[in-house]
């Protein structure tokens, strides 16, 4: 057998073994998947809203917020990054329209980093729990008492919440809202099996004792939630994923928007996995599943956009001399026997593969139906999974050589 | 939950186990199937070989016609040409078993065969028809070379359909480390592929399009 077969083999044998194990996790838990916990602790709660820049969103954040139907929810933190616009003046003036409810507070100078907000912010919580949501979020009213019920278990350190796409008018949009509501269905199955890897930026609530045991956010990774959350489980807290709070959130609408926060969420992703090394194997899930998952899903994915390149390259190649030599030769440049349509057991297993990641992500959209969205076409989702997929490891494989530039400079 | 959630790991890998396993099974079964299919169709040809060579026995016994012997050449050489083009596609789609090589190695030999005795009846009977000899290295990692040998197999296979009646072409691959193949390509003192060998007499090595083929037939 072939290096190249058995290369290949392999990746079908792990791809299909992800996918087992998600479908399993389903079958298991899912009269579970949309649980709410009933609240038997009334916690006090404060959001924090690390805010830069965004006098045009924050006011509408604040507001969003004020409509939450959690009667714990006592105080609403901004705070500020010294923005260079209105915010804080909006925040301030929230402040005055509703006393001890809204708080605006500024960070000494500008940290340059959502941590640094955040963990200014913090500060001043008196609670027993303490959220944060992006100053460009939108949490439904009902989110936050959706999650409190998980707090009940001593050990949960966070909850984390569905994230969904509000925009969605161009391909890239749309595509994200698709890969969003797949990521929730799969951090919501990994929360069964204590997996979760990232508590989001757009509204998470932690237990503050916990919080405040990891000393809050790192101010030196790029993706501060991710090594929270690793943190967390380190400890030894549980992350839970309420699929039942929404959380609308502006996703990026260019491409180079959105390169540039994949290339953050990337770059923090290994500077996570750095910080985390000593941890392989060791540490519960963490060191089992989150790390081997994450480095396994890393290499694969660099390792196989680097093989696929080097055969497309080949090909191209040959193809490209087949063709000059034959124009010199005055004979066809193609002809019906090049037209090669024999199937092999790998293009079996690859289609196989195909259609069981396709209907793994019909049944994740299945489970994310909103009401005041049209549903996504066949199109947008084959789009997605050929089109945006494809994309995404030439991002990782960008993330790895900032990764290695950049480490050298904080060093 | 950590106890269950190993449970699941382990379940999942029992479940992607077993599916595997029934897969390459599955493939291995397919891609047999194929290999016996070859293998059915090289028992023919290796009939028609055995007629061909008693044919070239009777011949130095008898007084034959050369018509005869000619034709019979051709149409072997056209059947197994055939079959090695559908051999190569299932080779190249072959991914788990190692028969196909085998199979190949085989034809190689009855294609050595073919070339050997072409060589005799060319002696026999010297204007009955043309022989080209094709070879070419299968898996030759040059892309240069392979993208030479594409265009070669085009004009070839193109100069086949256009006189076909009165050659015989006989590619074959000589990386099957046949020791026959390897002392025929001696005699010829050919050391780098691809090369076609025409009327056992001209070797070609630089091929700029099927005229000068042509022109080398009709010498």
């Amino acid at each position: 057998m072939e290096w190249l077969t058995v290369v290949y083999l392999v990746y079908t044998f792990i791809a299909l073994y992800i996918l087992t194990l998600f479908v399993l996790i389903y079958l298991q838990n899912k009269d579970r998947m949309y649980e709410i916990p009933p609240i038997k602790k009334q916690y006090k709660l404060s959001i924090v809203i690390p805010c830069f820049n965004a006098e045009k969103v924050i006011g509408e954040t604040i507001e969003t917020l004020l409509k939450s139907n959690y009667p714990g929810l006592k105080q609403i933190i901004v705070s500020d990054d010294c923005s260079t616009d209105n915010s804080y003046k909006i925040a301030k003036m929230y402040e005055k329209r509703y006393p001890g409810k809204v708080k605006a507070v500024r960070t000494p100078k500008n940290t340059g980093r959502a941590a640094g907000a955040k963990n200014y912010g913090a500060r001043f919580v008196r609670t027993e729990l303490i959220g944060f949501t992006d100053d460009d979020s939108r949490p439904r009213n009902d989110a936050i008492s959706n999650m409190i019920g998980f707090f009940n278990d001593s050990q949960v350190g966070g909850v984390t919440s569905r994230v969904l796409v509000q925009n969605r008018n161009n391909f890239l949009e749309k595509s994200q809202a698709i890969e969003y509501k797949i990521i929730s269905f799969t951090r919501k199955l990994l929360g069964f099996v204590d997996s979760v890897y990232v508590t989001n930026g757009p509204l998470s609530i932690y237990r503050k004792k916990a919080f405040e045991e990891c000393c809050g956010f790192s101010m030196t990774n790029w993706t501060e939630d991710i090594e929270l959350t690793w943190h967390l489980v380190a400890k030894g807290y549980k992350i839970r994923m309420a699929l039942s709070a929404k959380v609308y959130t502006i996703a990026p609408t260019t491409f180079k928007q959105w390169f540039r926060q994949r290339l953050r969420w990337n770059v923090g992703g290994l500077q996570t996995i750095n910080a985390y090394k000593s941890a392989f194997f060791r540490c519960g899930m963490l060191g089992l599943f989150i790390i081997p998952f994450f480095v396994v899903s890393w290499a694969l994915a660099i390792f196989g956009l680097l093989l696929i390149t080097y055969r497309i390259v080949r090909m191209v190649l040959i193809k490209y001399l087949t063709a000059s030599y034959s124009i010199e030769a005055q004979t066809a440049i193609l002809s019906m026997s090049d037209l090669d349509l024999t199937p092999s057991i790998l293009i079996f297993f690859g289609t196989a593969l195909f259609i069981l990641g396709f209907t793994y992500n019909l049944l994740a959209l299945a489970y994310s139906k909103e009401q005041d969205f049209k549903k996504h076409n066949l199109f947008q989702i084959l789009g997605y999974m050929i089109l945006y997929l494809t994309a995404y490891p030439a991002i990782l494989i960008i993330s790895v050589f900032n990764y290695i530039k950049g480490k050298k400079t904080w060093n | 939950m950590l106890k269950s959630a190993k449970n699941v790991f382990w379940e999942a890998l029992l479940v992607t186990a077993t599916v595997f396993f029934f897969g390459i099974i599955l493939g291995m079964a397919f891609e047999n199937s194929r290999v016996d299919k070859i293998n059915d169709y090289y028992t023919i040809s290796e009939i028609s070989m055995m007629d061909i060579l008693a044919l070239n026995d009777i011949m130095q016994m008898e007084n034959i016609s050369c018509e005869n012997l000619v034709q019979a050449n051709i149409d072997f050489a056209d059947r197994i040409y055939e079959e090695a083009k559908l051999l190569e596609k299932y080779e190249a789609a072959g991914k788990i078993s190692d028969d196909f090589k085998l199979a190949h190695k085989k034809y190689d030999l009855m294609r050595t065969f073919l070339w050997a005795n072409s060589i005799k009846t060319f002696d026999k009977c010297k204007n009955g028809f043309n022989s080209v000899v094709y070879l070419y290295e299968y898996e030759t990692e040059d892309l240069g070379q392979k993208a030479t040998q594409n265009v070669w197999s085009k004009i070839l296979g193109d100069l086949k359909e256009e006189v076909g009646g009165q050659v015989i072409l006989i590619p074959i691959a000589v990386d099957s480390d046949l020791v026959s193949l390897n002392l025929m390509t001696r005699d010829f003192n050919i050391s780098e592929y691809p090369v076609v060998i025409i009327n056992n007499k001209h070797v070609i090595t630089e091929l700029s399009n099927a005229e000068t083929l042509k022109a080398y037939l009709q010498e």
